[in-house]
């Protein structure tokens, strides 16, 4: 019994054998017959899999031989003779095959190739594309390889593949170029896509940097550089808009709320790539440019300068409504509202203030200021410790219509108190100026793009969320970059908040705890497999698959990305990119200063530039003064009374060129 | 001016007239000309032309073919352009493009032949030269105007000082991508070549205090509806009709 058993088992296995055996000989036989087609399809799959390919690129590649398949087959039916030109046609890969091999036979291999080519390149591409693809499968699906561990090894591989590919793209000139022709911005070279198509380069739509964006990077991952690009890359695609009409004029303002040394060199180099993208002048605040607090409206001064102040609660809450009463009859003089912090100051006086209303109009004020006599000079004592700290930065001149980046550095780690009450005027400032539109004569709303580094670090008196909230209705875009996810704000419901509404995508870099990012870019579904394990170190084909969800963005992944990648987190799938790095040019020499003016205003605007948000509001159109030709083509123009300049009349030369001209 | 024809010690020199160094520099700037525009330009028959440029050819400074509709057009080769220190490539004129750079030579020609123009001195700066200072960074959505006329200063002529850009249309493009390069054009403040951020500087004086649109008869209704969108910078555009020589034989000006 024993012994017939074991007989039965070893044909059992011979049978198998032979069966395998066969099968191998007939795959091999067909190998051999479809030569030309099977070493295609083995070169590319090898190219695809050593350089990270997907498989779309190889069926790309098949389609793009198609013109050169239509020209031999024309070629083919016109050879023919008449009638039998569509059997010819149909008939043609076959007799290049024998033709092939008869060359082949005759030893004309280079005749043998090129006559075989147009029918082996594009099916050998297609099925070199299928045997790719269905090798990703496998091991995507854990039922390839030799052991279960292969499919882990074979995507570490084909990472790295990738990077190198990605990598080699970025190296090459001009093969990751600032924008598309159509505006969009290129972040750099994809790495891989999960979800996202795969395509060579990032392409962002310029859309995505009009919305709300989050950047999560700690130091050293190429955070800078990365939001230098999208930085230009908005400037770029922006002003390109703004020169044809379709939009406002840009403004990028960015909070780097960190401050010191790094924060400079930061703002120098965001200088040079900026200046190399379209912006005509990079304001660093409050180093070299200043702004105006006091140009917001009256009530909204208000509110601003008691808000610079920090008030207690309970029975200190008396003295913030006498602050406010005094503060807003500063404000409110009839002589009108303070023009500089010396101005304001100077109105903290119950003299002056009693001066100021005794118009006979106000008598309720002259009261207030009679009962608030006794505590106007502590709150005069407040504000002058207050703008002293503050220094002049916010003390004018200056506003944000007078340079297309404002690089406004905030010293959020030495000085936290100055910093939150910086950060506080700034975007009131900003709101101000977006809203009741500073400096542009009847243009365009400008399109916005609000950078705030670190912010959680000064947004006690300002929540983040709040500023998200404003931005909105603003229709500022927000773009909010952080060292870690808890960087992004106060709370994990704010952080949340954040995140949740970035619609312009997350970008995340190099992070140990990226697990709640992960957690909102979602899951998708994987097919999971187990294998039987036959002994030791030997799995048999045999198992079982389900269908599980895995998150979209694997986690570790982002925390071993290397120097330059990021990961793109939009609409629930990922796309991995490497940053291309722009190269600045030299920093140059600052202009003199002239007029009272920091020296990079005074080099790129004239002192009585109305506006700057519309084409139309160039020197000689808008200015009546300005000069319509350069500086040394003559004297100036007059102006017609709407503003435009009258331009010299040309008709006599025209008429004599061309023709006279009815009018 | 003698130049020799070829390297080396037995080359015959050739005596180039100043008539020959205006043609030869027109006909370079201009990417090719036909026979008959550069019968105008040298002032003789065409017949006279045929014969300098048939010299052009003996010497190696220009090639000519009958290459679309029309008398025969020429073009300089390498050699030529060499002689005349242009760093052009040396290139026939593109075919699709015959009947614009044939519009382009006689908007040049009809406005160089006007005594204003001599008057004010004025210099035309072609859209080959402006290519050439762009080198390859001509972005593809940049515009490059078909030519630039400067009126050096004090000229007694009112429009002195100013530079215009000029646009030959022969074909209807849309109103919004035409006002799109009308506002590219006023708003320019740099030369061609200059760095991207120097483009369109607001602050800055216009590079071109007009644009001088020539236009064809089909093309010229949408040209005005595109300078009608302007507002202010409307009064800065300037349309007029091709001359009668722009038409390509055979294709007409439409």
């Amino acid at each position: 019994m024993i012994t017939r058993y074991l007989t039965l088992v070893a044909l059992r296995g011979a049978v198998r054998l032979a069966g395998r055996l066969l099968r191998a000989a007939a795959i091999a036989a067909a190998l051999v017959a479809a030569a030309p087609v099977s070493l295609v399809a083995g070169y590319s799959a090898a190219l695809a899999w050593l350089l990270g390919w997907p498989p779309r690129r190889l069926y790309a590649a098949a389609l793009w031989c198609l013109p050169m398949v239509a020209v031999w087959l024309a070629w083919t039916g016109l050879r023919a003779p008449s009638g039998g030109a569509l059997a010819a046609i149909a008939t043609a890969p076959y007799h290049a095959w024998l033709s092939m091999w008869h060359l082949g036979a005759a030893g004309s291999v280079a005749a043998a190739a090129v006559t075989i080519a147009p029918a082996a390149i594009p099916l050998g591409l297609v099925a070199g594309g299928l045997a790719w693809s269905r090798r990703i499968y496998s091991m995507r699906a854990g039922t390839g390889g030799l052991t279960p561990g292969s499919p882990v090894v074979f995507d570490q591989r084909q990472w790295w593949h990738q990077v190198r590919s990605a990598r080699a793209r970025i190296a090459a000139p001009g093969s990751v170029p600032l924008t598309t022709p159509s505006g969009d911005v290129v972040a750099g070279a994809v790495i891989r896509a999960v979800g996202h198509p795969q395509r060579p380069v990032a392409v962002l739509p310029y859309a995505r940097l009009r919305s709300h964006q989050v950047v999560i990077g700690t130091t050293g991952t190429g955070k800078t550089t990365l939001l230098l690009r999208l930085w230009a890359g908005f400037m770029a695609t922006a002003l390109r808009r703004h020169v044809a009409g379709a939009g406002g004029r840009p403004l990028l303002v960015v909070l780097d709320c960190k401050g010191g040394g790094d924060s400079r060199r930061v703002a120098d180099r965001a200088r040079r790539v900026l200046r190399d993208a379209g912006a005509r002048a990079t304001a660093v605040w409050p180093d070299e440019a200043s702004l105006s607090i006091w140009d917001l409206p009256p009530g909204r001064l208000v509110t601003t300068l008691l808000d610079l102040i920090e008030h207690g609660s309970g029975p200190a809450a008396y003295y913030a409504d006498v602050m406010e009463a005094v503060v807003s009859l500063a404000a409110g003089a009839p002589a009108g509202p303070p023009r500089s912090t010396a101005d304001f100051l100077a109105r903290l006086d119950p003299g002056w203030l009693a001066a100021a209303y005794r118009t006979g109009r106000h008598d309720s004020e002259l009261a207030l200021i009679g009962s608030a006599a006794r505590q106007v000079p502590d709150v005069a004592l407040r504000f002058r410790a207050l703008f002293r700290r503050l220094g002049p930065g916010l003390d004018g001149p200056g506003s944000f219509a007078d340079a297309d980046v404002w690089y406004c550095i905030l010293e959020g780690t030495a000085e936290i108190a100055v910093a939150e009450a910086q950060a506080r005027t700034l975007v009131d400032l900003l709101a101000s100026y977006v809203a009741h539109g500073a400096g542009r004569p009847g243009g365009s709303a400008p399109e916005v793009l609000l950078a705030v580094d670190e912010f959680s670090a000064v947004s006690r008196r300002l929540p983040v969320w709040q500023l998200y909230e404003r931005a909105r209705s603003l229709g500022l875009a927000v773009q909010v970059s952080a060292q870690s996810w808890q960087g992004l704000a106060g709370d994990e419901s704010e952080r949340l908040r954040i995140a949740a509404s970035a619609d312009g995508g997350i970008w995340l870099l190099r992070t140990p705890h990226p697990d709640p990012v992960v957690a909102l870019a979602g899951n998708r579904p994987v097919i999971d497999t187990t294998r039987r394990l036959m002994g030791a170190a030997l799995w048999s084909d045999e198992g079982s698959s389900r269908l599980r969800h895995t998150p979209v963005l694997d986690p570790d992944i982002v925390r071993a990305l290397d120097v330059g990648q990021a990961a793109y987190i939009h609409r629930g799938a990922v796309t991995f990119v490497q940053v291309k790095r722009l190269v600045a040019a030299p920093a140059a020499l600052a202009p003199p200063a002239a007029s009272g003016r920091p020296g990079w205003q005074a080099a790129v605007m004239p002192a009585s530039l109305p506006g700057l948000a519309d084409p139309a509001s160039l020197p000689g159109l808008a200015d009546p003064a300005g000069p319509v030709v350069p500086p040394d083509a003559g004297p100036p123009r007059a102006a017609e009374p709407g503003g435009s300049p009258v331009l010299p009349d040309a008709r006599p030369l025209l008429d004599e060129a061309f023709g006279p001209e009815s009018r | 001016m003698t130049l020799s024809t070829a390297k080396g010690a037995r080359a015959a020199p050739v005596r180039l007239t100043e008539r020959d160094l205006r043609g030869l520099v027109f006909t370079a700037e201009m990417y090719g000309v036909q026979l008959d525009l550069l019968a105008g330009l040298l002032d003789l028959a065409p017949a006279g032309a045929g014969r300098v440029a048939a010299r052009w050819r003996r010497i190696g400074y220009a090639d000519s073919a009958r290459i679309g509709p029309g008398r025969p057009w020429v073009w300089l080769t390498r050699r030529g352009l060499t002689a005349c220190g242009l760093r052009y490539p040396a290139v026939p004129p593109a075919l699709s493009r015959l009947a614009h750079l044939r519009a382009v030579a006689a908007v040049r020609l009809a406005l160089e032949s006007a005594s204003g123009y001599r008057q004010a001195e004025g210099y035309w700066r072609s859209e080959r030269k402006l290519r050439a200072r762009m080198g390859g960074r001509v972005g593809l959505r940049e515009h490059i105007p078909d030519g630039e006329i400067h009126f050096p200063n004090g000229r007694g002529v009112p429009y002195a000082g100013e530079c215009w850009a000029v646009e030959a249309e022969l074909t209807r493009k849309t109103v919004i991508r035409t006002a799109a390069i009308m506002r590219e054009l006023l708003a320019r403040t740099a030369d061609y070549g200059s760095p991207a951020a120097e483009t369109a500087v607001p602050g800055r004086p216009p590079r071109h205090a007009r644009v001088l649109y020539l236009c064809s008869p089909a093309a010229r209704p949408t040209v005005a509806r595109a300078a009608g969108t302007l507002g202010a910078m409307a009064p800065r555009i300037e349309i007029r009709n091709l001359p009668p020589a722009a038409a390509l034989d055979g294709l007409g000006c439409s």
